[in-house]
């Protein structure tokens, strides 16, 4: 193993290591552009420029192995000299758009700019004018003058999605970055050029105007688009709700995590966060009477339906009682569902699986054809029907035709996306008692005698188990809209109404009781999984099974 | 004065505070004399000018206002009438008070401007005229140089300035004038320096 | 009988629009006089009709407006002695001119009228009494109103109110030494003699240290600027903080009140109160032998205008030192007052005393 000396701090690093991976495991961070530890290294934006002893010349610090007894200087004043130059040489065409740049807070030519260069520009020539504001794919706007041809994106499409939609074209200050002719930016990844993009070539059509980067307030979270689960950062607006019609979630980006998604993520799940602040979102418990909707207090709400509840068990008994529970529910949801409904109400007829009828998009990188973030932990709590030895969703349809079942309990589903909409219909027509609870209004929960606001991911803590046994925390980022609450917390609250009390104060106390009951999750607590999520009991650490074999 | 001075004990005439005070009566009273002499002779008409009071009656004579001094803003528009304004949001970072509300607009028939703003609104009643927003503004999109000073409203959404308003607005120079009492103006000294730059 | 409690009546009509007009013309004075000072105009927005009367009018406004503005109460406060505080604060200020003498006497259909409400034989130990009755009103009414900052200017009057009270007692000892009495008609007229037949008596004259100290001591009693710790407007507010409405205004007035007292008794004590120079009680007897006969009534006219002129004199006085200094620092006031005014006055009582021994 080479031992070397970096900035006088001595270290010893593995063979093949370049001098910026070192650098970055002692804290020295060297400006970078082109280098990404996902990508290949091409060495073309020679910001990294450091000097090694006894060689003649500077040398780019992502290209260069580390070799024994090598001494380098990563900020004396030849180096700085050298990163003055070349940032004078990348903003000879730039242009001074900043103003109206997104980028702009989080562009790296502006902050190493501000670390480094400081100078006066010397240049009297007008700069090369090249194409702005050009849309080169579906979710992504290209600033051909921003560019400073460092590459990535395009390293990225051939590399990790292996799309080869872009290019560099034509030769000295005429370069230009370019989608190939004929083609789009439009591979399902292709949010991610817009990430590492170090400047504002490539910005995001989405996020574009709403807002500036440094109104907004990070939250580390788990995105629930499928049950991969990747790692994101919820980028949400706290202190400026006038901005982009009063929109509190701006944008989601992904988060490292080495053994799930690495830097990526898909576009599906990166735009997929726009129910959070819809029209749809259900902001207070409602009554349906005659027809109408009538909003209720939380107090009135659980005082009717758990008499409603009470009054079928006692009539009807447990087995005229049905609940769908939903994977999109976190873990916390989901045990404190499985508590107050067996314990409490001793009902048999639990299930969560509604089988999409129309498959979702699957690959082998990143996306799931589940699309629901939980259905593992749904499974390892045991809340399928053949736990229960109750009744699956299907046959509880099919039992509420037959007038059998006299109330159902159904969360967050859309119960036509598994079943055909005049089924549903006449089904819930004839069942006494329909409670939906939910975060957003869709085609089940207008057919409902009541229904439950509950909070959105990006507004309760909580854990979702991917599809590997990987139990990850999301975050709190915003308050909960209107009155809903998290699902654990209407579970806690009915059931206290109904006669048991259940002792959780947060999500945490509900997840260590459930780590304390449930076999997979034993020895796990809410304290211990970290920001990059632990594996259940009996899920071998492997990232290449949780990724696919895709990542270079 | 050394700084010394300060802990200097005082001396018995110090001490006894009535030199002082009797000096301090005497210079007061002395101004009281003169003035209420000189508004009596002035009442009578036996004396025109040499006023008893350096007071402006302000809003019937206006006293000259300083080139530099920030009154309400006011947008600065293009050639061609649209606001110069780029919706940077510069200015609204940068308020101490955070009175002023910009809501982005995109503009992509013209890709050399790309960002306008839909909206911008200054809340009057937050503002705290601090001139930090003109500063921060990179393309000289706002000013405060209207010498509009007598602003009031009935209500809390009447103090919002919205940015048609501020575009209309002008540069007030005739502020700048010196006037009598009697109202002629004086001096126009203010109106020779050119207030854009 | 009847005929007696008319004449006290009118008596007491007299002294109460003499004293509250000035009070309230005071409101006026302070904005008129200190703009002038300050080389500016003065309050003068005011106006009927657009006669202006150069401000006059404010004092209505401003009366209007006490008593139309909301007399809010704090929830916390205790609410009997909320309401009684201001008035108990302006009765004090007001009982006192009882004893006052504005005139000798003045002879209507032979019967003999004391121009002086109350001819109390105790005059000088009455007006003690009422003025350290004065700060119950202030600390009542800062108490009550359970607000910490209005505490803290009740606690700071009645420090000063107290301190100041020993000193008021002990600067004037020395006068009453030489007058002989505490009876206020009397001591006026021992005023009217004069020295080496030329020299009006005064006790300012007789009394020059006590004179300064027992102004000082007035004005602090006043509470006004330099001494308006209690108030302190631009740290504490002040011990009237929660008053709003009439009840402030009552607070205010009894701050003018007691100038006008002041004035009152220094001009009482030291400047021969109702008397003129010379002025006996058939006419002018100047001392180098001429006589000028005058009526009873012109007397008792002269009188009672010498009398009124005097008090504006120390209420111009007041108003520029008000307008003059700066406050002082609570613990200068402590400082000034115990260290200083107290010792000088019984040294005065000592010397005093010597003199008076030797002279007789």
């Amino acid at each position: 193993m080479p031992k070397i000396t970096i900035d006088s701090t001595e270290i010893e690093v593995e063979k093949g290591t370049t001098v910026i991976q070192a650098a970055e495991q002692i804290g020295i961070d060297i400006p970078r552009y082109c280098y990404h530890p996902g990508l290949s290294i091409v060495g073309v934006c020679r910001i990294c420029l450091v000097e090694i002893e006894r060689m003649p010349k500077l040398q780019v610090a992502c290209y260069t192995p580390v070799a024994d007894g090598m001494v380098v200087h990563t900020n004396n004043e030849k180096v700085q000299q050298a990163r003055r130059a070349v940032l004078e040489f990348l903003l000879i065409n730039h242009p001074l758009d900043c103003p109206v740049c997104d980028q702009a807070g989080e562009c790296w030519l502006q902050n190493f700019y501000m670390q480094h260069g400081l100078y006066d520009s010397k240049m009297v020539e007008d700069k090369v004018k090249k194409q702005k504001a050009l849309p080169i794919g579906p979710n992504v706007m290209l600033d051909s003058e921003r560019c400073i041809l460092c590459t990535r994106c395009v390293r990225f499409c051939d590399e990790i999605t292996e799309t080869h939609e872009l290019g560099i074209f034509n030769r000295g200050d005429h370069t230009e970055l370019l989608p190939y002719p004929g083609q789009e930016l439009d591979n399902k990844y292709s949010g991610n050029t817009i990430d590492i993009c170090p400047v504002g070539a490539l910005t995001d059509k989405d996020f574009r105007f709403r807002t500036r980067v440094w109104y907004l307030t990070e939250t580390p979270s788990v995105c629930p688009g499928c049950s991969t689960g990747c790692n994101i950062n919820v980028h949400h607006n706290d202190h400026r709700p006038y901005k982009a019609g009063g929109i509190r979630v701006s944008r989601l980006k992904p988060r490292y995590n080495p053994d799930v998604n690495q830097w990526w993520m898909c576009d599906e799940g990166r735009y997929g966060f726009t129910q959070v602040d819809a029209d749809s979102r259900i902001v207070a418990p409602q009554k349906k009477t005659r027809g109408d909707w009538q909003l209720l207090s939380w107090q009135d709400a659980i005082d009717e339906i758990a008499t409603k509840i009470k009054g079928i068990l006692k009539k009807h008994g447990a087995d005229a009682f049905g609940v769908i529970l939903s994977p999109q529910m976190t873990n916390e949801g989901l045990f404190a569902a499985k508590r107050f409904f067996q314990e409490t109400l001793e009902v048999e007829n639990i299930d969560f699986e509604v089988v999409a009828r129309e498959k979702g998009y699957a690959d082998d990188f990143l996306m799931k054809a589940d699309k629901n973030p939980n259905s593992e932990g749904a499974k390892k709590i045991g809340l399928s029907a053949v736990d229960n030895s109750g009744l699956e969703v299907a046959q509880m349809l099919a039992d509420a035709k037959d007038n059998r079942l006299k109330a159902l309990y159904i969360c967050h589903h859309n119960l036509e996306k598994g079943f055909k909409k005049e089924e549903v219909k006449e089904a819930l027509s004839k069942v006494d008692l329909v409670i939906f609870q939910g975060t957003n209004q869709n085609s089940t929960s207008n057919l409902a005698n009541y229904c439950l606001p509950s909070a959105s991911f990006v507004e309760k803590d909580g854990t979702f188990t991917n599809f590997a046994g990987r139990v990850q925390e999301i975050h709190k980022a915003v308050e909960p809209l209107g009155e809903s609450k998290p699902d654990w917390t209407i579970f806690r609250n009915l059931s206290k109404r109904l006669g048991k009390s259940m002792p959780y104060f947060e999500a945490g106390d509900v997840f260590n009781a459930l780590a304390e009951e449930v076999d997979a999750f034993k020895g796990l607590s809410y304290e211990k999984i970290g920001e990059h999520g632990v594996l259940l009991n009996g899920h071998r650490a492997s990232t290449e099974k949780e990724m696919g074999a895709l990542v270079a | 004065m050394n700084i010394h001075d300060k802990y200097k004990p005082l001396t018995f005439w110090e001490k006894l505070y009535l030199p002082a005070i009797i000096s301090g009566l005497w210079l007061t009273s002395m101004h009281f004399f003169r003035n209420l002499t000189l508004h009596i002779l002035r009442a009578l008409r036996l004396r025109k000018t040499a006023d008893g009071a350096v007071t402006i009656q302000y809003p019937e004579f206006l006293r000259p206002l300083f080139p530099r001094l920030r009154t309400m803003h006011r947008l600065t528009k293009r050639d061609d009438g649209t606001p110069r304004c780029v919706a940077c949001m510069m200015c609204e970072t940068v308020c101490p008070a955070k009175c002023i509300y910009i809501i982005a607009d995109e503009k992509l028939e013209n890709p050399e401007i790309e960002k306008m703003p839909e909206s911008f609104d200054i809340d009057l009643g937050l503002c705290i005229f601090c001139g930090y927003c003109v500063e921060a503004c990179p393309v000289d999109a706002i000013r405060m140089d209207t010498g509009i000073l007598e602003i009031s409203n009935l209500t809390r959404k009447g103090m919002v300035l919205d940015m048609e308003t501020m575009l209309n607005l002008e540069p007030m120079q005739d502020r700048y004038v010196k006037y009598t009492k009697e109202g002629e103006i004086v001096s126009q000294e203010y109106l020779k320096q050119d207030l854009s730059k | 009988m009847v005929e007696g409690i008319g004449i006290v009546l009118l008596k007491l009509a007299f002294v109460l629009l003499f004293v509250l007009n000035f009070g309230g013309l005071l409101t006026w004075v302070e904005r008129k006089q200190s703009a002038l000072m300050q080389d500016r105009i003065g309050a003068n927005r005011a106006s009927i009709f657009g006669i202006r009367l150069i401000g006059l009018f404010h004092t209505i406004a401003d009366a209007v407006k006490m008593f139309t503005k909301e007399s809010f109460r704090p929830v916390a406060a205790e609410k009997f002695l909320f309401t009684i505080g201001p008035g108990i604060s302006v009765f004090f200020a007001l009982v006192g001119f009882a004893v006052i003498p504005f005139g000798d006497v003045l002879i209507i259909g032979g019967k003999e009228i004391n121009l002086q409400l109350a001819p109390l034989n105790i005059g000088v130990l009455y007006l003690f009494a009422v003025a350290g009755m004065a700060v119950y009103g202030v600390v009542l009414g800062a108490w009550a109103s359970k607000n910490n900052f209005a505490l803290l200017g009740g606690l700071r009057a009645s420090a000063q109110m107290i301190s100041y009270e020993v000193a008021l007692g002990v600067t004037i000892i020395g006068s009453l030494m030489i007058y002989q009495t505490v009876e206020l008609q009397e001591i006026v007229r021992w005023q009217g003699g004069t020295l080496w037949g030329w020299l009006p008596k005064w006790g300012v004259l007789m009394q020059p240290v006590g004179f300064i100290l027992f102004l000082t001591v007035g004005i602090a009693q006043s509470k006004r600027v330099p001494f308006d710790a209690p108030e302190g407007e631009s740290e504490i507010i002040g011990y009237f903080l929660e008053y709003s409405g009439m009840g402030f205004g009552m607070y205010m007035l009894t701050d003018f009140v007691e100038t006008v007292m002041i004035s009152a008794i220094t001009v009482t004590l030291f400047l021969g109160g109702w008397q003129v120079p010379y002025l006996m009680a058939d006419g002018f007897h100047f001392p180098w032998g001429a006589t000028w006969q005058l009526e009873n009534w012109a007397v008792a006219l002269l009188q009672v205008g010498s009398f009124t002129l005097k008090v504006m004199f120390f209420l111009w006085l007041q108003m520029t030192i008000r307008w003059t200094l700066p406050r002082f620092r609570y613990d200068q006031i402590m400082r000034l007052g115990w260290k200083y005014i107290l010792p000088i006055s019984l040294v005065n009582i000592l010397i005093t005393g010597l003199i008076i021994t030797l002279l007789k």
